[in-house]
């Protein structure tokens, strides 16, 4: 199946965050508890940790890129070779994560 | 061009400005190892050390009469204020001391300080959540700055830490959680140069800090209803831009002072009083705060602030009052 990594929405009262770093690329296994990229808001550090097992396959934005609350950050997938739906599909489900801030 | 939050804007004006000017010191609650209130002295501690960059207590007039009596001795300060509201306790400093310093010497002293406080609501309730701007355009020999972007903070952050004269820089709590753009190479922005943010014909709206992200979402709305705003962003409150101001005015005949204070001399008040002076034909009202203290609650403090809409509707009661003929006036919500 393929999931879809959200920026969260309860970022406080951020507006806009920046991505930092991408500690996973691109059709690299994760575990759960792996990092799999980090942010920051005006004021905070956002570690974004997999809670399940997925495959990075595609990341819509780069580091230093700006993003918003509730904008898609990647795709995953359960399988490496599950094929991808065309870019500006919608997907539904979301990859399970966790959030370590400081 | 990069694209940078609020809080880096004010911080590599600061540390470019410490490293140009040696005699440059900080201090403020917090901004040594803690990084600032809104994490925009961040690395300056580690960057320049204790001397020049300094922790206070919780004490505003010491801090604003720390750095005016040392600026006048001969360096430079920069001082951190939380909220603007708690500046109430560092005014002594900062107006009998500060800023008349140079009339009471005959120029033979200077003060040459940058006070930097945040204003606006955003949650904080009645007493850290006020825009009193306003109150300190009335004080001779004071500067007042608010910028509405990370670029402008910039530029006039550097051209404030130069000023010869007691300086207040004042920024908004909305400002800090989105990104905007700075010039990759140095730039100031001239003290008393207001910026037109759109161009229109019908009206012009007039604001500043984060009030002019709001007039710009207004004008938005009001070009889909056939209405062309003008958008002026004041950036300077003291001194004012007259000449960008009187020639929008001018040109689309009617100004709509847009403010987060109270109208009640108020920014609003003073500025359309001189555009008058100069335009005399002009229809002018004043948009702003309602008479009540911000609230705590986030439902009265939306209520109690101007929000786009309420532009939009301020702005179409301006032109119709005067197309039927009617005198135009002060209002707030």
């Amino acid at each position: 199946m393929i999931k879809k990594l959200l920026i969260p929405i309860e970022l406080g009262e951020a507006i806009e965050v920046r991505l930092l770093l991408w500690c996973k690329t691109e059709g690299q296994q994760l575990g759960a508890g792996d990092a799999l990229l980090e942010f920051e808001t005006d004021k905070a550090l956002v570690l974004v940790s997999a809670s399940q097992p997925a495959v990075l396959r595609h990341c819509f934005y780069r580091e230093g890129e700006w993003m918003k609350p509730g904008d898609t950050a990647a795709w995953l997938s359960d399988e490496p070779d599950e094929p991808l739906p065309a870019k500006g599909d919608t997907i539904a489900e979301e990859l399970l994560v966790g959030f370590d801030v400081t | 061009m990069s694209k940078v939050f609020f809080r880096e804007a004010l911080a590599r004006a600061i540390t470019e400005e410490m490293e140009r000017e040696p005699r440059l010191f900080l201090l403020g609650q917090d901004i040594a190892g803690h990084g600032g209130s809104y994490a925009e002295t961040r690395g300056l501690f580690e960057r320049f050390g204790a001397a020049r960059v300094r922790n206070t207590p919780v004490a505003e007039a010491m801090t604003v009469g720390f750095a005016a009596g040392a600026a006048a001795a001969g360096l430079r300060a920069m001082a951190f204020i939380t909220y603007l509201d708690f500046l109430m306790l560092g005014l002594d400093a900062l107006v009998n001391y500060a800023a008349k310093l140079r009339f009471k010497s005959a120029g033979q002293l200077t003060a040459p300080i940058v006070v930097k406080a945040t204003a606006g609501a955003k949650g904080q309730g009645p007493t850290h959540a006020q825009s009193i701007e306003s109150w300190l355009m009335n004080v001779p020999g004071l500067t007042v700055l608010a910028p509405s972007n990370p670029g402008d903070a910039y530029g006039l952050l550097k051209t404030a830490l130069r000023a010869p004269g007691p300086v207040v820089f004042i920024d908004h709590k909305k400002l800090f959680p989105q990104g905007g753009i700075v010039p990759e190479q140095e730039e100031l922005i001239p003290i008393g140069s207001a910026a037109v943010r759109r161009a229109g014909r019908h009206l012009t709206l007039v604001a500043h800090s984060y009030m002019s992200v709001l007039a710009l979402e207004a004008a938005v709305q009001l070009a889909t209803q056939g209405i062309e705003a003008e958008v002026i962003d004041l950036r300077s409150l003291w001194p004012i831009d007259w000449d960008t101001l009187t020639g929008s005015a001018r040109h689309t005949g009617h100004v709509l002072m847009v403010e987060e204070g109270q109208v009640v001399c108020g920014v609003g008040a003073e500025i359309a009083f001189g555009l008058r002076e100069r335009v005399p034909e002009l229809r002018v009202a004043r948009l702003g705060a309602r008479r009540a203290p911000v609230a705590a609650s986030p439902v009265l403090e939306a209520y109690t602030i101007p929000d786009a809409h309420a532009i939009v509707g301020a702005a179409h009661g301006l032109l119709m009052r005067a197309a039927s003929g009617q005198s135009t006036n002060g209002q707030s919500l």
